[in-house]
């Protein structure tokens, strides 16, 4: 039944395959060909997400994610995480907060339970919603900063890259309990060799 | 603009020619933009806001209209709830609160349905789904 919208998704992928594409490592230059991830229907991502680029969601995501692009929440996607990114698009069911640079759309399919922050927003009618609403420049500008900031603490981590396929049990558990604690705890457990990783991503995020 | 004018209590219609015009069978009453009210309106028409000025607290039993350029600070309550204008204050909407372009509202608000058009300003809390718990203050 998945199968009648998938646009880009790839069927015979195991979950890690998505991610290869877009290795995101130390250039904390800016992106010279603009990136773009899809996790297809089947995909399920737990963990700390950063990409630079464009982020396409139809499967699982659970945990954080930042998104130096666009983000895209497909109908049957579900996501609990904290979001961020330019635009925003969410079209299926979100729960957690939403920061949108640019613009968050709740489409008409879309549920979205968490609070938001935005420069602007566009609701459609049908659209589930509920949660805070901060809206404009001010808004962004001071509390963004707040909620980057943990996110740069301890960036790398995550599910993402390279990781071998027999990886994805023992790196999901090590990865829970820090983001159940929204990076509180896991700063302190974790830092020490996500930083050497990963540089801060917070030049770039501007520059766009 | 006009400060401290009028008092209007429950029953501003009668200044208003356009005011009790039967609408679809329902009562139905404008605020222009030299009018004002203050204060407490329970009403079980339609409402609108255009222009004027209008402050308190509006219990309404059909829509509640505030066009653009208008600026209310009140609670607001009706069923379904256009905001073209500036509005300051808590806003229920027992059917759907629809925000225009122009839209600016700063309060928190409850509603059935929401639709929000690019360039509406909204600063508040959402509460969206049926209505256990209403009314109140």
């Amino acid at each position: 039944m998945i199968l009648s919208t998938r646009p880009v998704a790839k069927r015979p992928t195991p979950p890690p395959a998505d991610e290869p594409p877009k290795p995101t490592p130390p250039t904390p230059t800016a992106p010279s060909q603009p990136n773009s991830v899809t996790l297809g229907p089947r995909d399920r991502v737990i963990g700390q997400v950063y990409i630079e680029g464009d982020l396409r969601v139809a499967g699982v995501v659970e945990g954080e994610v930042e998104v130096t692009g666009d983000v895209e929440i497909d109908e049957m996607a579900k996501v609990k995480a904290s979001l961020s990114g330019q635009d925003v698009n969410i079209r299926g069911h979100v729960n957690g907060s939403v920061v949108a640079r640019k613009r968050l759309i709740v489409g008409r399919s879309g549920s979205l339970i968490g609070d938001v922050r935005v420069a602007r927003l566009v609701i459609q009618d049908g659209a589930r919603f509920s949660g805070k609403v901060a809206m404009g420049a001010a808004a962004l500008e001071a509390p963004a900063k707040a909620a980057e900031a943990p996110a740069q603490a301890q960036p790398a981590v995550v599910v993402l890259p390279e990781e071998p396929p027999e990886l994805p049990a023992p790196v999901e558990a090590a990865i829970l309990p820090q983001v159940s604690a929204d990076g509180k705890d896991g700063k302190d457990g974790k830092d020490g060799k996500a930083k050497g990783k990963v540089p801060p991503p917070k030049g770039k995020a501007k520059a766009r | 603009m006009e400060t401290q004018e009028a008092v209007a209590e429950s029953a501003p219609m009668e200044n208003h020619n356009q005011s009790d015009a039967k609408r679809d069978g329902q009562k139905k009453f404008t605020l222009g933009p030299n009018d004002s009210l203050e204060g407490k309106l329970t009403y079980d028409g339609h409402m609108t806001v255009d222009g004027g000025r209008a402050e308190g607290e509006f219990r309404i039993g059909g829509n509640i209209e505030i066009g653009n350029g208008t600026v209310v600070k009140a609670l607001l309550e009706g069923s379904n709830v256009t905001i073209k204008g500036e509005v300051e204050g808590r806003t229920t909407a027992r059917d759907k609160l629809t925000l225009g372009k122009s839209a600016k509202l700063s309060g928190d608000v409850q509603v059935r349905r929401l639709q929000i058009e690019d360039g509406a300003t909204l600063n508040g809390y959402v509460r969206m789904g049926d209505f256990e718990h209403q009314a109140g203050s």
